[in-house]
């Protein structure tokens, strides 16, 4: 099947300042790394803060150029950003951002924000533009009287349904959903995620879900990438990865996530804190805080494998691990 | 029951009026860690505010607060002073922004251990120095120079908590604490707690809107709604068997991590405002066994066994189990 979008060893390297005369130190944000998503499904991406998840994001929507690699839409090549052509492309590709209120306009009503794209994509003539909009605010479960209101006036729930329903007003073909229910209180958070799958069921829009959020991630995703230091260590089925990861940082990563009844997995509490990204370990980048590196992952950074199960694990010993686990 | 340290009894907060708080009652035993959790708005964090005269003069404040059966209410606030941070301290969700960005960590730790403990000079830093060893943070000596800027969350976190343990407290009320920090260092500092819980005695209340976060760490757990604690049990019991209607919401909302993916039980409706509480239960208006009568008054809180209280008309409690012993 053709993915509908596929970063291809796609890398992003910001230039980052140490000082106030300190020369600048690359930061490499994003390390060759190399996803798609179908349309339809959702492809999860999971990590700490550091990772690079969020500049993944920008990158599948075009917001970033990859310093090297490229990022291919429907087959095509990204345009370079703010060009003619880029800009007609932002109608398919939406972001849906983890604070809402930052997101949106104070001064406008929610009604006319939602209106927007269509305006500045110039779809439908102003008829068509208030059926559009009554049947947006429908999808997302807002009432009209609350969508005249402005964003403050709105709950936090209230306005996560208005970006969305913005963001969804260009009928993309895919969203990016940047920590989309992070904010939001645990009963409102399972509307909200409720509402996306409900979406994506019926409109086969594809989605990049952004999380740290273990537990939301696999109730949405299709495919889970979990992310440590600008590269991809784990990758595959949701059900197979979290219920038993075999990337020591994805088996950490799953066993912190606190759980309220009896645990399954035996904790693994890691020791420090992630390295800054400005100063990557050599070899593997999460040897220093691995209990099972060896010489070889101190000089040699592993590459990721595909394995029998079908995801793909960047570890030298994954091997042993399976075969621990089995 | 053992002996209880904190007791909060029918504790009110309103603001301008409008209540936050409606009648909080709360025992904490010595050495206890009990879990308060509740989604924003719900009084969590202002119960204990309240409890630690530190809001603001403009809320109205009502209801008794004992320690060893002394009235922290009625307190001159010298003699308070003697108490916070001393026998009762608290942590909360950003560390960064109760640290003095000016000031070395290790000298903020010192001051609190001259104000607490009346220590000084060489003897205060070396207690620090023994408080940043004794929460982890490696290179204690020279971490001691830092500022806050220079430490990472998790670091800063650690400092807090060295600062809470410098009047050698007897409850360390932890205001989400592992809030804004990352899934591996939450379960760094959740395991520092539980085992700083362990080495002093201390008792631990636990704030927080993860009921995973609480599950970790506490034997006994409050859940709040709309300014009040609508249930509360042993946490095995209330994760197993939660009887008020918004807890088995709330568990019913959560994604599960295994077995499969159902889709997810949300509860109607959004979380009410403080100045916009129903006169009755407060989750009236998005319960599912709701009548008339929830709305008449505030539901009292009974007891239904084994430690376990609900605030609910209508919750189905559970037929005690009784074992069958076969003939």
């Amino acid at each position: 099947m053709i993915p509908l979008l596929s970063l291809d060893g796609v890398s992003r390297i910001y230039r980052q300042r140490r000082g106030l005369l300190g020369r600048g130190v690359p930061l490499r944000a994003v390390d060759d790394i190399s996803l798609s998503v179908a349309p339809g499904l959702t492809l999860g991406v999971v990590g700490e803060s550091g990772c690079g998840k969020s500049t993944t994001g920008r990158l599948a929507l075009g917001l970033e150029t990859p310093d090297s690699g490229r990022v291919t839409f429907r087959g095509a090549v990204m345009p370079p950003p703010d060009g003619a052509e880029w800009r007609s492309q932002r109608r398919h590709l939406q972001l849906v951002p983890q604070d809402p209120l930052g997101a949106l306009d104070r001064r406008l009503t929610v009604a006319a924000q939602i209106a927007e794209p269509l305006l500045i994509h110039g779809i439908g003539n102003r008829g068509e533009r208030e059926d559009r909009l009554a049947a947006l605010l429908n999808d997302v479960g807002l009432r009209a009287d609350q969508a005249a209101r402005y964003p403050h006036e709105l709950s936090g729930g209230q306005r996560q349904r208005a970006v969305l329903a913005r963001a969804l007003a260009t009928s993309p073909a895919l969203l990016v959903c940047d920590e989309p229910v992070s904010a939001l209180d645990v009963s409102i958070q399972a509307q909200v995620i409720n509402m996306l799958t409900d979406l994506q069921a019926a409109r086969g829009i594809a989605m990049i879900f952004i999380s740290h959020d273990l537990k939301v991630v696999r109730q949405v995703s299709h495919e889970v990438a979990v992310m440590y230091l600008g590269r991809v260590v784990e990758q595959g089925d949701p059900d197979a990865i979290f219920a038993d990861p075999l990337h020591p940082y994805a088996r950490a990563l799953v066993s912190a996530i606190p759980v309220p009844g009896p645990r399954r997995l035996p904790r693994i509490v890691l020791s420090g804190d992630p390295p800054n990204p400005a100063d990557r370990p050599a070899g593997c980048a999460f040897h220093p805080r691995c209990s099972l590196a060896t010489a070889q992952c101190r000089v040699e950074e592993p590459g990721l494998i595909a394995r029998a199960d079908g995801r793909r694990v960047a570890c030298h010993r994954a091997d042993e691990l399976a075969r621990a686990s089995a | 029951m053992s002996a209880t340290l904190v007791s909060i009894r029918d504790l009110w907060v309103s603001f301008d009026g409008h209540a936050a708080l409606r009648g909080v009652d709360l025992d904490i035993a010595p050495g206890e860690a009990v879990g308060l959790v509740g989604e924003s708005g719900c009084g969590k964090s202002v119960t204990w505010l309240a409890a630690l005269g530190l809001l603001p003069v403009k809320a109205a404040v009502s209801g008794q607060v004992l320690l060893d059966g002394q009235d922290l209410r009625t307190l001159k606030p010298a003699a308070l002073d003697a108490i916070r941070g001393r026998r009762v301290a608290m942590i909360f969700q950003d560390p960064a922004s109760s640290l003095n960005p000016v000031h070395r960590v290790g000298r903020q730790v010192v001051e609190a251990l001259r104000l607490h403990r009346g220590l000084d000079g060489a003897a205060a830093r070396a207690e620090a120095r023994r408080l940043f060893d004794l929460v982890g943070i490696p290179d204690a000596g020279r971490r001691l120079d830092a500022f806050a800027h220079e430490l990472s969350g998790g670091q800063n976190q650690r400092v807090m908590i060295a600062m809470a343990l410098a009047g050698e407290p007897e409850l360390l009320v932890a205001d989400e604490p592992t809030t804004a920090l990352d899934a591996t260092i939450q379960a760094q500092i959740l395991d520092l707690l539980r085992r700083l819980q362990a080495e002093t005695g201390m008792a631990l209340v636990l704030i927080s809107h993860d009921l995973g976060v609480v599950a970790d760490l506490c034997s006994r757990v409050g859940v709040m709604y709309g300014g009040r604690i609508v249930e509360e049990a042993p946490t095995a019991t209330l994760f197993a068997a939660p009887v008020h209607p918004y807890t088995q919401g709330l568990l019913a909302a959560l994604p599960d991590m295994t077995g499969p993916r159902r889709r997810l039980t949300a509860i109607a409706g959004g979380v009410p405002e403080p100045w916009n509480f129903p006169p009755g239960c407060s989750f009236a208006p998005r319960c599912m066994s709701a009548t008339s009568a929830c709305d008449a008054a505030l539901p009292a809180a009974r007891d239904v066994g084994d430690g376990h209280s609900v605030a609910c008309l209508h919750a189905h409690v559970p037929e005690p189990v009784r074992a069958v012993v076969p003939a």
